[in-house]
């Protein structure tokens, strides 16, 4: 009996053994690939594609996974190159620049048709635009569209001053070339500075309109955009989902309906025909698209998947073909890195914290440049495994032909002598970390495991290098916001920004005025003028030249302290083609096909 | 025994909007908005959604609207998911939930009652050691363990489940996720049977059946499990509840479209419109269940009387 049960206990342990050795060993070891490789029957892609959109309608969805969804049922007049995601051609043909980088006209595919087969004109392009930037419309995203002139005033319902006696319109005297226009809402207007009060005294107010945006149908075929301002970029901003052609005849027959199938109407490579909520959305092929031969898939699902080791399980067992980015948890880098279907590039997108440069010690540059020079990135870099490491602001490696601005990453020697400097020091000269006030600074960041890694990485590298431990503060995602925003945190706060368009211009924006995205109260006049200047250049390289100056001035100034380039980071399985990790992970899916042959895999 | 019913009908509805006030003081107690995001709005965007939504009128207004849209069931547009009401999110995610959990309470009532009756009638037998180490397991085991163990060896090794994802009601995709969340309520349920039926069976109205020369078996299913059932009876109520109403770690782990993930996700969002309506809805199924537990007493057990 006795003997029975060591028996029966020696055999437990040996399941519970081979249990656990089945579960830690990884099960790809030699493979070249994750998981099952069988290709599905036909043209069919099956991609996880986030969390559940909040819209199918592309003006409503805020984010990058419904940005990605938009892309296979509306066109924009640019759309995203499938490798560079820079703007090429769509609905527009071709475009001319004019008036130094200020006027836009766009000439459109006369054979664009709608998914219910009528044709797409110029007509359409100004009612989506006027649709987006209505007041009672009241979408996120048409803060995208504030370049164009009199769009911001049409949305935040500002007037027009017309002279009561001439009935003339009142200039802008910082743009001569356009209208005065002042805050529609009297208890707004008296917040106004007293000679702009004085010049609008007695004079009459007319509402900004739709028909007032700079937006106007040349011919049926033909787009002119105004603009308030000189947007070199402008091409590649109107591949944003705000910008993608949306379908009057549906929005004016079904209401908030419209894009439920059976009522959609969609101008993209494929129609929607199945939305399961929380579950799956389903396109084909469209046959009304203007490119409609090229198009190669039949069927594209999007699959609305939340939790990383699902989407990692699914993948595994053939069940989806690609995912989007983000989407390989940390803990299976090590070993999804070397496999042939895990894709990696950089991403149009920053990682750094913000300094409060109004509260001290972080109001001296000296001790911002000292607490940024006692990090070491590459350590970081290789501690997150798919990032690269940033010294800049811009990402690096992702605008070709921008020469990226690089300081010196690592010196902790150099640092403690920019404290010393900066007064922190003893009676002989030399750094004393005993009199810098650590405790009354903070890294402050929004609740995330991989936020908290971080900043105990950083933590960690301060306290060995110089000699001060700052206390790590979390709060829950939108609380962080507005405790950033209101700058109520002493020493960093965690920031991460991801690029709205393809330039580098997306993350210099941030630092144009104080409050809402820039947290950390610093602005600078040279700055500024800097940038204004780049984007009145019309050539490519001097404009270029003249954003590295400003790059070179933030870090010189350093309000921040950059960290890294975040990574792409997906699957893809060697049997989808067309499909490449470029740093939007905004794919053009009329490019991807299925290919059944194993002998041209990736 | 019907006026008793409809009585406890009626306090549902003062019931239900104390909770719904009650959550929905909580929601204003919470920082931040449906519309922040890692982007701060300019102030006219952000103007424009607080008009469009009514979130610039007093706190009373919005008030009383909330427990209208409560009181006709209407609960208005879901504000993160703007083109669907919140009615129609309910009536898609709560058939996903509801045959989960179904499908799950089932197969732990039969496997349960099963192994509970059985344990109790050879107790300290090796069936009855077997049934109840492997209820102790069963309860041990969180869900998260056993959900992606299950995954681990049926879907990724041998490949013979789908790993995750709804494919209707009746499809293999639901077999690991009705396993692994029937589990504890399997083990609850036979610890449960098994106590209430040694009981039971140990009682004078039992001994006398038996004295009467009734077969064991008429002895076992027509007197003792009506008595030794009850405990079982006032579990299942509120159970059954919380499962009608989702279950967030399967359906995560199984992506499946229940209510579960909207709730999570409703809260984080700062969705007012359909925290509410889970909230109302989830009461109004917790408050149903106790009634039927209660009427189903009467039923059960000759001494309870309305």
């Amino acid at each position: 009996m006795r003997r029975r049960g060591r028996t029966l206990r020696l055999w437990l342990a040996c399941a519970g053994l081979a249990l656990a050795a089945s579960a830690c060993s990884p099960s790809t070891a030699g493979a070249r690939y994750f998981g099952k490789v069988t290709p599905p029957d036909g043209q069919v892609l099956r991609y996880i594609s986030a969390s559940e959109p909040e819209s199918l309608d592309p003006q409503i969805g805020t984010g990058q996974p419904e940005a990605r969804i938009y892309v296979a049922f509306f066109e924009g007049l640019t759309e995203y190159d499938p490798k560079t995601a820079q703007a090429v051609p769509a609905l527009a043909e071709r475009w001319d620049v004019a008036d130094a980088n200020q006027t836009f006209t766009f000439h459109m595919r006369p054979q664009a048709r709608w998914s219910d087969g009528t044709p797409i004109t110029a007509d359409d392009i100004v009612y989506s635009m006027r649709r987006g930037l209505s007041p009672d419309f009241a979408t996120r995203t048409s803060y995208m569209a504030y370049d164009i002139a009199y769009a911001e005033a049409y949305n935040s319902r500002a007037a027009f001053v017309r002279d009561a006696r001439s009935g003339d319109w009142l200039r802008d005297e910082a743009a001569p070339g356009l209208r005065l226009v002042v805050p529609g809402d009297a208890a707004a207007r008296e917040a106004l500075p007293p000679a702009l009060r004085a010049r609008i005294e007695g004079q009459t107010l007319v509402p900004v309109r739709a028909e007032d945006i700079g937006v106007e149908a040349l011919d049926a075929h033909t787009v002119r955009f105004h603009l308030a301002r000189p947007v070199p970029f402008f091409p590649g901003v109107l591949s944003h989902q705000f910008f993608r052609v949306v379908p009057r005849q549906a929005i004016e027959r079904w209401g908030g309906t419209w894009t439920q199938p059976g009522h959609f109407v969609g101008s993209g490579p494929f129609r929607l025909d199945l939305w399961r909520p929380y579950d799956r959305i389903s396109g084909v092929r469209n046959p009304m698209y203007w490119d409609a031969a090229a198009v190669r898939l039949d069927r594209l699902t999007f699959y609305a998947v939340e939790d990383q080791t699902t989407m990692m399980n699914l993948y595994k067992a053939g069940a989806v073909d690609a995912t989007y980015n983000h989407t390989v948890p940390a803990a299976w880098l090590d070993q999804m890195r070397g496999l042939a279907d895990h894709m990696n590039a950089p991403e149009n997108a920053n990682e750094f914290y913000y300094f409060n440069t109004t509260v001290p010690p972080m109001d001296d540059v000296r001790v911002r440049r000292a607490f940024s020079l006692a990090v070491d990135r590459d350590g970081l870099a290789e501690f997150r495994k798919t990032v690269t490491p940033l010294t800049g602001f811009v990402p690096d490696g992702i605008f070709p032909g921008y020469e990226n601005q690089k300081t010196e990453s690592f010196n902790p020697l150099r640092a403690r002598q920019l404290l010393a400097e900066a007064g922190f020091r003893d009676a002989s000269g030399a750094y004393d970390p005993s009199r810098f006030p650590a405790n009354t600074i903070e890294i402050l960041y929004n609740t995330s495991e991989s936020n908290r890694q971080v900043s105990e990485f950083v933590q960690a590298q301060w306290k060995q290098h110089l000699g001060v431990t700052v206390r790590l503060r979390n709060e829950e995602f939108r609380t962080f916001l507005g405790t950033r925003t209101r700058r109520e945190y002493t020493g960093l706060a965690r920031a991460g920004w991801v690029g709205d368009y393809m330039d580098p211009f997306t993350f210099f924006d941030i630092f144009t005025t104080v409050g809402g995205n820039n947290g950390t109260g610093w602005l600078d006049a040279r700055y500024v003028a800097l940038l204004r200047q780049a984007n009145r250049e019309v050539e490519q390289a001097r404009r270029y030249a003249l954003l590295a100056q400003a790059e070179a001035r933030l870090i010189e100034e350093q309000p921040v302290l950059p960290l890294y380039t975040p990574a792409t980071n997906w699957m893809k399985k060697p049997y989808v083609k067309g499909l490449y990790p470029n740093p939007l992970t905004l794919h053009s899916w009329k490019h991807v096909y299925i290919e059944h042959d194993p002998a041209k895999w990736d | 025994m019907l006026t008793f019913a409809l009585r406890r009908l009626l306090t549902t509805i003062p019931m239900v909007l104390v909770v719904v006030s009650l959550t929905w003081g909580l929601i204003r107690l919470a920082p931040g908005n449906f519309y922040s995001g890692e982007r701060a709005l300019p102030p006219a965007v952000e103007r424009n959604l607080r008009e469009k939504y009514g979130l610039d009128q007093p706190w009373y207004v919005q008030y009383g609207r909330m427990l209208g849209n409560t009181l006709r069931g209407d609960f208005g547009s879901s504000l993160k998911y703007p083109g669907e009401t919140v009615n129609e999110i309910l009536a898609n995610a709560v058939p996903v939930s509801a045959t989960l959990g179904l499908l799950a309470y089932a197969l732990a009532l039969v496997v349960g009652v099963t192994a509970g009756t059985l344990a109790a009638t050879r107790q300290n037998s090796a069936v009855d050691h077997a049934s109840m180490a492997a209820a102790l397991v069963g309860i041990s085991v969180p869900n998260f363990v056993l959900g992606p163990t299950l995954v681990l060896w049926l879907a990724l090794t041998w490949y013979w489940l789908p790993p995750a994802m709804w494919d209707g009601w009746w499809s293999p995709n639901l077999i690991m996720p009705v396993l692994t969340l029937s589990a504890v309520y399997m083990a609850y349920i036979a610890r449960l049977t098994r106590a209430g039926m040694l009981e039971v069976l140990r009682s004078n109205y039992i001994r006398t059946a038996r004295a009467k020369g009734l077969p064991a078996r008429t002895v076992l299913i027509r007197h003792a499990m009506r008595g030794g059932l009850l405990p079982v009876v006032s579990f299942s109520g509120p159970a059954v509840a919380l499962l009608l109403t989702g279950t967030v770690v399967v359906e995560k782990i199984f992506a499946l479209p229940g209510l579960g993930n909207y709730f999570i996700n409703a809260n984080l969002n700062r969705d007012e419109p359909l925290i509410i309506g889970i909230v109302a809805f989830t009461a109004i199924v917790v408050l149903v269940f106790n009634l039927l537990v209660d009427l189903a007493y009467g039923l059960i057990d000759p001494r309870v009387r309305y």
